[in-house]
């Protein structure tokens, strides 16, 4: 099989290149492409598990509300621990792509009826959110499987979100924003430190990261509709300048990447990059967004890269609807940055021509 | 050279004691955007953000409405910009990509064109001949163009032309006459894409812009089928069920054909969809959501299972 002996010519180059210390386990390393071959997803087989699974999710509470089993507290407790349980053991167990489906719909349904049971035995708010989060840390504790390990992932963050909420701590918005921001950077940037760690962190990254990013996502959709909150808005520049330190840190990485060597080029673009990105400075949301899309594009991953332009277009747009000043004064801002950015295009057109010509 | 993915670093990292520094050089070369990668993604990002933030300015400046400016002037300074922008997608030494933009932009200020002269002239409420007369206005350069962004810009104001024109004019139009309006429009466009893609070699056609009209024609019929299921069964359901049933059909053996899954996915998506909002019409007592609950998990996993081992076929054979 062509593929097979691939792997043996790679596995053979990293031999040459590691030296004698290098050691691997062959018949492993087939059995793992074996089953990756048989469970080969794509993103149409990922969304539909997704969609399936939540649709299943909502009829079977709909039969749990017309049977009226809501009314039983203990009952409800009992069912969503034993679903998140079957959940668990299922994804573990067969780890297979077709029981996706399943495994999400009993995981989700579990953690409705565990905060439905709660809830029904007069269980405070922040207990109710913690024993979700605990709950939530367990799963992936013990289940390394990518849809599982996602929704746990995304689960932590919103309880992480609605502790914020319940408590009207909104400080600490800018504490989640900036922790996530930071977290998700040094993953995607340390992606070869993280993978050789151990395997179970390598089966966990890629579950993480997509998590990560949606978790930032919701952080910062939340900051952009503060009002809806009731949200202070005094601190809102911290968040802005921790993530510019970010961007900027990232600026000096692709520096590197393009191997920009003079200096007078790289002190120009540092200026300009602030220049820009400070106008952004009472919108965090926007410098998210470009965190997102440079850090994706940097490691080459396309599904974020495509969820970080749609979300710079969202928090674009959401910006200059709420920014409170005329039509006029709005139009002149964006006319001009618009000339401002093919300048720039200009500037790098000229610049690849000149390249290309020599 | 040899080929290596993400996931063979990832397979082979987890099963051996590669080394961090080995993993990480090889990741450097074969994996993550190179120098060029990067000039070419800053590129494409400074003019799409640059058009797109100048067409928003110039929305913005007409939207204003100033009034101490001379309709005359309001009217000539669009007019004037619409043709600064067709002469630059005229200029022969410029890229196909810069010409496309141009024209793109040039179709946008059409649009303000046609706002400014129905704010200036009061040309009445009726807002479905102001998109109209855009679409007619941008017909023209949607076909010379041949550039994706354009063309589905193009099919958005089509499908708005119909329905503003169903809820202000014609309001005797049935919900599901409206909804086999709109299939049949996006579907024919579909169609006529995929031949067109297929006939001419010179026109490549990108996979996300013949998705995106699928899933617009595929949710319409779901949509239109489902809501017809709980309505009045008249004469036009039949003719929305019959058609959807040829045209999925046809697309699950264009699907086979091309061995493309997505148009099988969707498609069995929409009909699961279907099949439980009719389960869900003939009861709505309790043992009916189970069976639902059962039908939905147990056909979305019958459908991955399928879709799945079609891949193997289709990359073994």
């Amino acid at each position: 099989m062509d593929k097979e002996l691939n792997i043996k010519e790679i596995i053979e180059s990293i031999q040459s290149s590691e030296g004698e210390n290098f050691q691997y386990n062959e018949a492993a390393i087939l059995a793992e492409y074996k089953k990756k071959d048989a469970n080969k997803s794509s993103l149409a087989i990922k969304i539909l598990s997704i969609f399936g699974g939540f649709f299943a999710t909502q009829t079977f509470l709909g039969f749990l509300a017309v049977m009226r089993l809501f009314e039983s507290e203990v009952a409800i407790l009992t069912t969503g621990i034993i679903f998140i349980i079957a959940a668990i053991w299922l994804s573990k167990t067969f780890d297979k792509l077709i029981f996706d489906t399943l495994s999400i719909s009993t995981y989700v349904t579990g953690f409705v009826l565990l905060g439905v049971g709660l809830n029904g035995l007069n269980v405070e708010e922040n207990p109710l959110v913690f024993i979700i989060l605990v709950v939530s840390l367990l799963t992936i504790l013990v289940n390394q499987t990518y849809m599982l390990s996602f929704i746990a992932i995304i689960t932590i963050s919103s309880c992480l979100l609605a502790f914020i909420i319940l408590n009207k701590s909104y400080e600490f918005f800018h504490l989640y924003n900036i922790s996530i921001a930071y977290t998700l950077a040094y993953i995607i940037l340390n992606e070869a430190k993280i993978i050789t760690f151990n395997k179970k962190l390598s089966k966990l990254y890629d579950p993480i990261r997509i998590g990560l990013i949606f978790s930032l996502l919701f952080g910062l959709i939340i900051l952009v509709n503060r009002k809806m909150f009731e949200m202070p808005t005094s601190f809102i520049w911290l968040s802005s300048v921790l993530l510019l330190i970010g961007v900027m840190y990232l600026v000096s990485q692709i520096i590197k990447r393009m191997d920009i060597t003079n200096k007078k080029q790289q002190v120009i673009i540092y200026i300009l990059s602030v220049l820009v990105l400070s106008s952004t400075i009472f919108a965090p949301s926007i410098l998210g967004a470009i965190l997102i899309i440079l850090l994706c594009f940097f490691v080459n991953y396309k599904t974020g890269l495509v969820i970080g332009v749609t979300a710079l277009a969202y928090f674009v747009s959401q910006y200059y609807y709420d920014l409170n000043l005329t039509l006029l004064v709005k139009s002149i801002i964006l006319f001009s940055s618009g000339i401002l950015f093919i300048v720039f295009f200009l500037f790098t057109n000229k610049k690849h021509i000149a390249n290309e010509k020599v | 050279m040899l080929k290596i993915s993400r996931e063979d670093i990832y397979t082979i990292s987890q099963n051996s004691n590669w080394s961090e520094v080995g993993v990480r050089t090889i990741l450097n070369e074969k994996i993550y955007n190179s120098s060029a990668d990067w000039k070419q993604f800053l590129r494409l990002f400074f003019i799409s953000l640059g058009v797109v933030f100048s067409i928003a300015g110039i929305i913005f400046f007409f939207a204003y409405n100033w009034a101490s400016l001379h309709k005359f002037v309001k009217i000539g300074l669009i007019e004037g910009l619409v043709i600064v922008a067709t002469v630059v997608a005229l200029l022969p030494k410029m890229n196909t990509l810069i010409k496309n933009l141009a024209l793109t932009s040039a179709a946008m200020l059409v649009g303000v064109l046609f706002a400014v002269f129905g704010q200036v002239y009061q040309t009445g409420a009726n807002a479905y001949d102001f998109f109209l007369g855009w679409t007619l206005f941008i017909s023209l350069w949607v076909l010379v163009s041949n550039f994706a962004p354009l063309w589905l810009i193009y099919l958005t104001l089509i499908n708005t032309t119909l329905i503003l024109y169903a809820e202000q004019v014609a309001h005797d139009w049935s919900f599901i006459y409206i909804t086999l309006l709109l299939f049949i429009l996006n579907t024919s466009f579909l169609v006529f894409f995929i031949f067109l893609g297929k006939k001419i070699s010179t026109i490549t056609i990108p996979n996300w812009f013949t998705n995106i009209i699928a899933l617009a024609a595929v949710f319409v019929a779901t949509i239109g089928i489902s809501i017809g299921i709980f309505g009045t069964h008249e004469a036009l359901f039949w003719v929305l069920l019959l058609l959807t049933a040829i045209v999925f059909g046809l697309g699950v053996l264009y699907s086979l054909k091309t061995k493309t899954i997505f148009y099988i996915s969707i498609i069995a998506f929409s009909l699961i969809v279907i099949i439980s909002t009719l389960l869900m019409k003939l009861s709505d007592e309790y043992f009916m959501f189970l069976f639902v609950t059962l039908f939905i998990v147990a056909s979305v996993t019958l459908v991955i299972k399928n879709l799945m081992d079609l891949q193997k076929k289709w990359s073994n054979g």
